[in-house]
């Protein structure tokens, strides 16, 4: 952790650095020994959790290079989640099973519905934009539910696992690692993206629209970027999902899962790649942590009827929450324990960027 | 002038200070007095925080992040320091602003009406009452165009048509802010002569936020002059036109080598303040 | 024909009910409100309250129920939508979502999910009626024609002519300028949802009358932001020819297509409208720099 003011990069090398001080890289190191060890000790059942929040994760880091970076607001994540596993369901009622084909596949897709979406959005802003969106997603889940009804199984398609030539992938650890490592690859790839040329001109587009172009950045070609690039990531989490579930229906890309993407970047912390994470992890681990307080409470049998209703509600609570009294997320109260600790015994350190 | 009445001005500031965004100090203790039924006029160079002012006075800081940290305002004698602006204008503490001073997708007519006090008549108590036929007599030129759509007047017409807004809310006191804005100076000329007669007719106190400080002093009782946040001068009207740095810099009358501004006079400049 | 004339003219008041909400909401505080259709189902359960608590008495029912709506968004705006001000737009647009999760939480846990048909608590009957050229309709699709058709004319002539309407354009248009003359706009923006949740109660009341009361009616508040975008966000006189298109569409999918095209129709007349003209058939263009 930089003190404030004691740390400076003496290098390019240090100035173009992932992980620039040693704290950081510690910190990391023990994450990452964590990650490796945690198979060891923990339940299927908290492998599986581990996973589910990293595959949430991947979603995130994709909605939140659009929404968070670009500022082009998405409510129709969920759409590009249903188009990617969708390809993957499709190819495997054709016989493609191969996950190497049909996760490009997803991504292709995904990048093609990314530019049909991006281009007549660039007429449009803000409120519009969500709307539309919104309204996108409407449609894709109508072309996901006439090609489930064509199929015939009106319920879904169920998905074998993934295999690559002899190699199945099963069971809790499999996954665990493979979602991890997805989530990693997606993270590393969303910061790097942030700090690109590409991220620049995004973050400049989101600040002050009229200010990116005057000063020579490309803002159509920039935003159809963000939404390919966003939404050519969302759709291959989507098909990861579709693996991960082993099966395929329209019903579980509704509204709400769109409404659930959007809560964890704004509970995580808007723009903030760790807030991505942090949102998901928080979004994902909520139901079973109501549940596990509900189980520990040893309510009555007709008690556990109201447990959706009440998940449902402490989910629109939480996020209400966030939306009035902590818009920064996660990730502000993060800074400012951070911040706290860093400056003791003083309160306020000298105007600076919040990094 | 008696005790008695001074106890009863119907504005007055003590030592006002005003904060943007809890750092940048925009007035810094400002004190002004405006007489039952006078023109009071408050000059001052682009930022020298008038508008502030202003704002301050008509409960309209918080919109952009600013606050009083200092100071207080008194109408009527009253403290109505942080009051909300809708309240202040009830009481008849009306403000003409800025910029943005009309409802630009409402009919002229309308906008005439979409003021509360003209709804809670019975509440404005005794002030001037003034009505919509007494406003198109001052404003011949918006009777002719009621129903047009306020954002198709221009610059001039809408000026017309916020001080008559502003009328029709009553006040016991007008704050307007560049009346002169964007004028040409026929037309100033005429506002100014109009303004005059509202305060003999309807005896009302104005306090008049002015540039072209010819056409405030030609009709003001008592001027002050701001400089970076402050009081730095202030008389009555005579004693303003005859001073030689007002008649230098806000009348353009008269020069010294090298002097451009208040701000070049050394009894004037800004005392640096640390904190 | 004359069927799908008049199915498509009941369907259209529907909407046209829900979307007269979206727009007021809108053009106060320039949020669009997502939860309108869950205040439409709100609506309808306050009217299955009322009317267990005086069975037989469907006059007092609804108008007890568009009471308790319109406190209810009055309510909402003060509790939820007032500290969002100084927020970014998108943020409170968020926070209707969440409230729109809350309503429908709220709504489960007290009633559970089961279907209700508060018809027979209000001590009516709602048959069929034929109309000239042979088409049939129940007798609550012609209270709902009546009810927007009242609705509209009301709103009209109150925005139009009265002190309070002009003064709620006029806050809408400029706060700021609005409280300089005087008008508390919180008061007046709280008044504009509260107009929305009686719009919604109106809705949701003749819907579970007429067909059921269940707590996901409020999808049918999505397609109506369809028709309030058709015909233009900030326009209450778009919603009405909007609201038409919309049904048309609709009901035309349903008698040559399918019913899933049908669920969809609404978007794609949505898509379209973006495509074309962005700002709606009668919104104003300068609308789409606003947000
Ligand atoms: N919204 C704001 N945020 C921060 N500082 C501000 C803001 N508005 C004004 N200021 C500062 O306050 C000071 C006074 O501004 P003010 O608008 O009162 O000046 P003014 O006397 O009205 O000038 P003008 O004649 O140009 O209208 C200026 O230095 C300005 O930089
Ligand atoms: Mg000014």
């Amino acid at each position: 952790m930089a003190r404030g003011g004691g740390y400076f990069k003496t290098t390019y090398a240090a100035d173009l650095a992932l992980v620039d001080t040693r704290l950081r890289r510690r910190a990391l190191a023990a994450f990452v020994v964590a990650l490796l060890v945690l198979p060891r000790v923990a339940s299927p059942f908290i492998l599986d959790l581990v996973a589910q929040t990293a595959l949430a994760a991947i979603g995130a880091l994709a909605l939140n290079l659009l929404t968070g970076l670009a500022g082009q607001v998405s409510l129709g994540h969920a759409g590009f989640i249903a188009a990617g596993a969708f390809t993957t369901g499709v190819l495997i009622e054709n016989g493609v099973r191969s996950p190497l084909v049909a996760l490009p596949a997803a991504a292709v897709v995904g990048a093609v519905l990314g530019i049909v979406v991006g281009i007549p959005a660039l007429r449009l802003k803000g409120l519009y934009l969500a709307l539309g969106t919104l309204a996108l997603h409407h449609v894709v889940l109508y072309a996901c539910a006439e090609f489930q009804n064509h199929w015939g199984a009106n319920t879904g398609v169920s998905i074998p696992p993934p295999a690559i030539g002899p190699w199945v992938l099963k069971g809790a650890v499999a996954w665990y690692y493979t979602l991890t490592l997805a989530a990693a690859l997606v993270l590393a790839l969303s910061v790097n993206l942030r700090r690109s040329r590409a991220g620049r001109a995004w973050m400049a587009i989101r600040d002050r629209e009229i200010a990116a172009e005057s000063v020579g950045i490309d803002v159509a070609r920039y935003k159809v970027l963000a939404f390919v690039w966003s939404s050519a990531i969302t759709a291959v989490a989507g098909g990861l999902f579709a693996y991960h579930r082993a099966f395929v229906s329209v019903e579980a890309f509704g509204f709400f899962l769109a409404v659930e993407y959007i809560a964890m970047i704004i509970i995580g912390g808007l723009g903030s790649a760790l807030g991505a994470v942090l949102g998901a992890a928080f979004v994902t681990l909520l139901p079973h942590g109501l549940d596990a307080l509900v189980a520990g409470l040893r309510l009555s049998g007709g008690a556990a009827y109201y447990l959706f209703p009440l998940k449902f509600g402490a989910f629109g609570l939480l996020m209400a929450v966030f939306l009035l009294f902590e818009p920064q997320g996660l990730v502000g109260i993060w800074r400012r324990v951070r911040n706290w600790f860093a400056l003791w015994p003083l309160r306020y350190r000298p105007l600076r960027s919040a990094s | 002038m008696t005790s008695i009445l001074e106890l009863t001005l119907p504005l007055e500031l003590e030592n006002l200070e005003v904060v943007y965004h809890h750092v940048a100090t925009a007035i810094q203790g400002v004190s002004l007095k405006v007489q039952p039924s006078s023109i009071v006029t408050l000059l001052g160079t682009n930022g020298a925080g008038k508008t502030t002012t202003l704002r301050a006075i008509s409960g309209f800081l918080g919109a952009d992040n600013a606050q009083i940290v200092g100071g207080r305002v008194l109408f009527n004698g009253r403290p109505v320091t942080g009051r909300r602006p809708h309240e202040l204008v009830r009481r008849g503490l009306v403000l003409v602003p800025e910029r943005d001073k009309v409802f630009e997708t409402l009919t002229v007519q309308e906008n005439l009406r979409a003021l509360v006090p003209g709804w809670l008549a019975w509440r404005a108590g005794d002030r001037p009452r003034v009505r919509l036929d007494q406003v198109f007599e001052y404003f011949p030129l918006l009777a002719d165009r009621r129903r047009q759509l306020a954002g198709y007047l221009s610059g001039g017409e809408r000026q017309m048509l916020a001080l008559a807004t502003a009328l029709l809310c009553r006040p016991a006191v007008l704050l307007v802010d560049e009346l002169s804005l964007g004028l040409a100076p026929a037309v100033i000329e005429r506002l100014m002569i109009l303004v005059a007669r509202l305060r003999d007719e309807l005896g009302l106190a104005v306090l008049l936020v002015e540039q072209n400080a010819g056409a405030a002093l030609a009709v003001a009782d008592y001027g002050y002059v701001m400089e970076h946040g402050r009081i730095v001068y202030d008389g009555p009207r005579d004693r303003l036109l005859a001073h030689a740095d007002v008649r230098e810099f806000y009348l353009g009358v008269g020069h010294r080598a090298g002097r451009k501004s208040y701000t070049d006079v050394k009894q004037y400049r800004r005392r640096r303040r640390w904190f | 024909m004359t069927q799908v004339l008049a199915t498509t003219v009941v369907v259209a008041s529907l909407y046209a009910l829900l979307a007269a909400g979206y727009v007021l909401v809108y053009r106060a505080t320039r949020v669009l409100n997502l939860a309108q259709g869950d205040m439409m189902t709100l609506g309808g359960y306050f009217l299955f309250l009322v009317a267990t608590s005086v069975p037989g008495q469907p006059v007092r029912a609804i108008a007890g129920a568009a009471a308790l709506s319109a406190l209810s968004g009055f309510l909402i705006y003060r509790l939820l939508m007032r500290p969002m001000a100084g927020h970014p737009i998108f943020a409170a647009v968020l926070v209707t979502v969440t409230l729109g999760i809350l309503l429908r939480a709220a709504i489960v846990l007290v009633y559970t999910d089961r279907i209700r048909h508060p018809l027979g608590l209000l001590g009516l009957a709602n048959p069929a009626r034929p109309l000239i050229g042979g088409a049939v309709v129940s007798t609550f699709d012609l209270f709902t024609v009546g009810a927007a058709a009242a609705l509209f004319a009301a709103l009209f002539l109150f925005l139009r002519f009265s002190p309070l309407g002009i003064q709620m354009r006029a806050a809408g248009e400029k706060p700021l300028l609005a409280s300089q003359r005087g008008i508390n706009f919180h008061l007046v923006f709280a008044l504009s949802w509260a107009l929305a949740g009686f719009a919604g109660a109106l809705a949701g009341s003749l819907y579970a009358s007429n067909v059921r009361l269940d707590p996901s009616l409020g999808v049918l508040g999505l397609k109506a932001f369809a028709v309030a975008l058709v015909g233009g966000l900030d326009s209450l006189g778009g919603v009405i020819p909007g609201a038409l298109i919309v049904a048309l569409v609709e009901v035309l999918s349903v008698r040559y297509g399918d019913p899933l095209l049908a669920d969809v129709s609404p978007f794609l007349c949505l898509l379209a409208m973006l495509l074309v003209r962005p700002w709606g058939l009668f919104g104003t263009k300068e609308e789409l720099e606003r947000v």
